[in-house]
């Protein structure tokens, strides 16, 4: 044997798979362990054998940021080894997500909290960019939540290295309700401002428990969008009625965020105002966005192992022989994580939207 | 010094484990090729007792000089599939990476499993650097070559490269000094285009460095810089001296550590000597690893054990499978897992 696949066969001796935690199109999750630690990790089978042209885009992309991205909110690649058809990454193992926390009708968000995971996505994002990579797919089930409580932006399956300005990129990208007008009508150069409209979208959901711009197609996404901040004018937006998919989508007045963000302090409207400006180049960037008055003004973030945690969380933090004593029901189906696939939203609930938004939210 | 100032550089894995000294570089060969000696005579000893005194294996500097060989080939498959400079040069890296974990008395690209290490090097840098061709377009414009061809060796090059993808190249570093001799203050205002042709030549230095171990042993830029000099020792002064004081210290060593780059670049612009080439190339068909060659006797037994093992595997997983099913409840949770684990057979 080779010395390379011998040097493969170690690592894989490293990690023991446990239970399926989940499956989706093009992989398997496993929840596993380091088998000298015990350390509980999270293991991802990518089938490579039933791509024909070999390791796929989406794995290859994983991988490629993931190794060199060694941050605190950024999901931690321990190591990586291939087993027959398969690739395996080896991830570190987190127990939810930002989307299970805000459908947990159970839990009570304080404006500190929502503060707290602002903080770290921005911190998260902040690293990315400053290392030249787009994330390209950020909403709340792509925020995962450790047990302390940290955030962690994972799933860089769409991320791409950016440079040079006039280099062509792909439209489609960010799931739908997440993404920037300008990636809606067609654009194909653009920036860092994508996932900040996105994270923009993450932080209103956080306030009103719900999706904030959740369309049931493309073109409705841009009527929603519009419907919500208001038609973009010239002055607003110059150069947005010549981008290559533009189409005129009716007027919509500009409705002030106060109306519908009744609770939220003028800092916290003003950083959300900015993350989704329509003219992606005077949208914040994450570096301003750390350095907003928001995230220096009373009440201060939570410290992240006091942050509101969905049932999931609370069992998983719970001593082994208490689950294997069966003290506990119902613990498998909890810990299932959701693969991200752009079509998983489409089964969410559009009634949703119909709440009334004018009464503030609980706690805040 | 605060974690924000480490340079971004200085984070990723080329910095971390893909740099080595000349020292360090010459010890990983001789320990790669004694190693691949040892296991390749003791092959032939058990194929026939007595045939390996007659082989003469390659030398480290030998391996270099077909690896060399070996990186030059890939610009002009580069050009014909019009790919862009960057799969090029990730390209040629992850070969040279391959090279410092692999033997060429293993991968000899001229057999059947020829140009594989190349193809499938080149396939994958289309593909870590977002330039994705279909496979089939790929093999269909190189000749006498299948998909499986490029497919067979794509984890086995991955796992060489410890699937560390992103690699930093001296051509980016380069437009990066072009951009800043741009605005330094003392640059004419036309610079970009009266004086392009330092840069072109520049550039053409870099490509050279390609063919050498430079970017084993110097960062990007400071090949970068190199190259520059090569092309106009005034300039590169000049953007030096709008870096560092001059007469500082940092700019002294750096003028010695350009001199050493520019001696490896010069001398991997020299074209490989084909005859010795050549007589490499003969010895190497001598003393291949036989377990590698399709047909004889080793690479039979090698497959003979591996069907073996793979059998075994499979009457172990039934019997296992078999005893769940007597001792636990049929349709109880516990045998629903063990049931899905079946399906999942890499485990061991």
């Amino acid at each position: 044997m080779d010395a390379v696949e011998k040097a493969n066969t170690e690592r894989q001796k490293r990690w023991v798979k446990d239970q399926k935690v989940g499956e989706g199109t093009y992989a398997v999750v496993y929840r596993g362990r380091e088998a000298s630690t015990n350390r509980k990790v999270a293991i991802k089978k990518i089938k490579v054998g039933q791509f024909k042209d070999g390791l796929d885009m989406s794995a290859i992309r994983e991988v490629k940021y993931l190794r060199e991205l060694k941050h605190q909110n950024v999901i931690e690649l321990l190591d990586v080894f291939s087993s027959k058809t398969n690739l395996n990454l080896v991830l570190e193992f987190l127990d939810s997500d930002l989307e299970m926390i805000i459908k947990d009708r159970a839990l009570v968000f304080l404006p500190a909290d929502i503060k707290s995971w602002m903080a770290m996505t921005f911190r998260g994002l902040e690293f990315c960019h400053r290392n030249w990579i787009l994330h390209r797919d950020l909403k709340p089930n792509n925020l995962l939540i450790a047990s302390d409580g940290q955030l962690k932006i994972a799933d860089f399956g769409l991320a791409r290295d950016f440079a040079d300005p006039g280099y062509k990129m792909t439209c489609q990208v960010i799931t739908r309700w997440y993404r920037p007008p300008e990636l809606l009508f067609g654009c194909r150069y653009y920036s860092t401002a994508v996932d900040i409209w996105s994270v923009g979208c993450i932080f209103a959901e956080l306030m009103l428990r719900t999706p904030y711009l959740a369309g049931e197609s493309d073109m409705d996404q841009l009527k929603t969008i519009f419907r919500a901040l208001g038609t973009p004018t010239e002055t607003e937006w110059p150069g947005h009625t010549k981008l290559p998919d533009y189409v005129p989508i009716g007027q919509f007045p500009k409705q002030p965020l106060r109306d519908l963000f009744t609770a939220a302090s003028a800092d916290t409207l003003n950083l959300l105002s900015q993350c989704l400006i329509y003219e992606p180049r005077k949208r914040i960037t994450a570096k301003d966005g750390l350095n907003h008055a928001y995230f220096f003004a009373l009440p201060y973030p939570s410290h992240p192992s006091k942050l509101p945690k969905c049932a999931a969380q609370l069992t998983a933090a719970l001593p082994l022989e208490e689950i294997d004593g069966n003290t506990l029901t119902g613990k498998t189906n909890r810990l299932k994580r959701k693969l991200s696939s752009p079509d998983d939203t489409k089964t969410r609930s559009t009634v949703a939207r119909r709440l009334d938004f004018s009464k503030p939210t609980p706690g805040s | 010094m605060p974690a924000s100032k480490t340079p971004l550089y200085e984070a990723s894995t080329q910095f971390k484990n893909w740099r080595y000294s000349s020292q360090s570089l010459a010890k990983v060969r001789a320990s790669l090729n004694a190693a691949a000696v040892a296991v390749i005579r003791n092959t032939f000893e058990v194929d026939e007792p007595g045939s390996s005194s007659a082989l003469s294996f390659l030398t480290p500097d030998e391996e270099i000089l077909l690896v060399r060989l070996y990186v030059s080939k890939i610009p002009q498959l580069c050009g014909f599939f019009r790919f862009p400079e960057e799969v090029e040069a990730t390209a040629v890296s992850y070969l040279k990476r391959f090279y410092l974990k692999n033997t060429v008395m293993d991968w000899h690209p001229k057999n059947v499993i020829v140009l594989q290490s190349r193809l499938t090097a080149l396939f994958l840098a289309t593909k870590t650097t977002n330039n994705p061709i279909s496979l089939e377009a790929y093999t269909n414009n190189i000749p006498k070559t299948d998909p499986s061809d490029v497919l067979d060796l794509e984890f086995l090059v991955a796992q060489s490269l410890g699937f560390e993808f992103a690699v930093w190249h001296a051509h980016r570093a380069l437009w990066g000094i072009w951009l800043d001799l741009q605005t330094v203050p003392t640059a004419p205002r036309d610079r970009a285009t009266t004086q392009s042709e330092i840069y072109d030549a520049a550039l053409r230095h870099v490509r050279a460095s390609r063919l050498s171990d430079a970017e084993l042993i110097y960062t990007p830029s400071q090949i970068a810089l190199a190259a520059l000099s090569m092309a106009s020792a005034q300039l590169a002064t000049e953007w030096a001296e709008s870096k560092f004081p001059s007469g500082s210290l940092s700019l002294s060593t750096l003028q010695s550590t350009l001199g050493s780059i520019k001696t490896l670049i010069e001398a991997a612009s020299h074209p490989v000597d084909v005859e010795r080439v050549r007589g490499v190339d003969l010895r190497l068909k001598l003393c291949k690893n036989p377990e590698k060659v399709v047909g004889s006797k080793a690479y039979l037994a090698k497959k003979a054990e591996e069907d073996r093992k793979a059998e075994e595997k499979r009457n172990r997983k039934v019997i296992e499978v078999e005893k769940a099913m007597a001792e636990g409840d049929p349709f109880g949770d516990e045998l629903a897992g063990r049931l899905v684990d079946y399906d999942d057979d890499d485990d061991d």
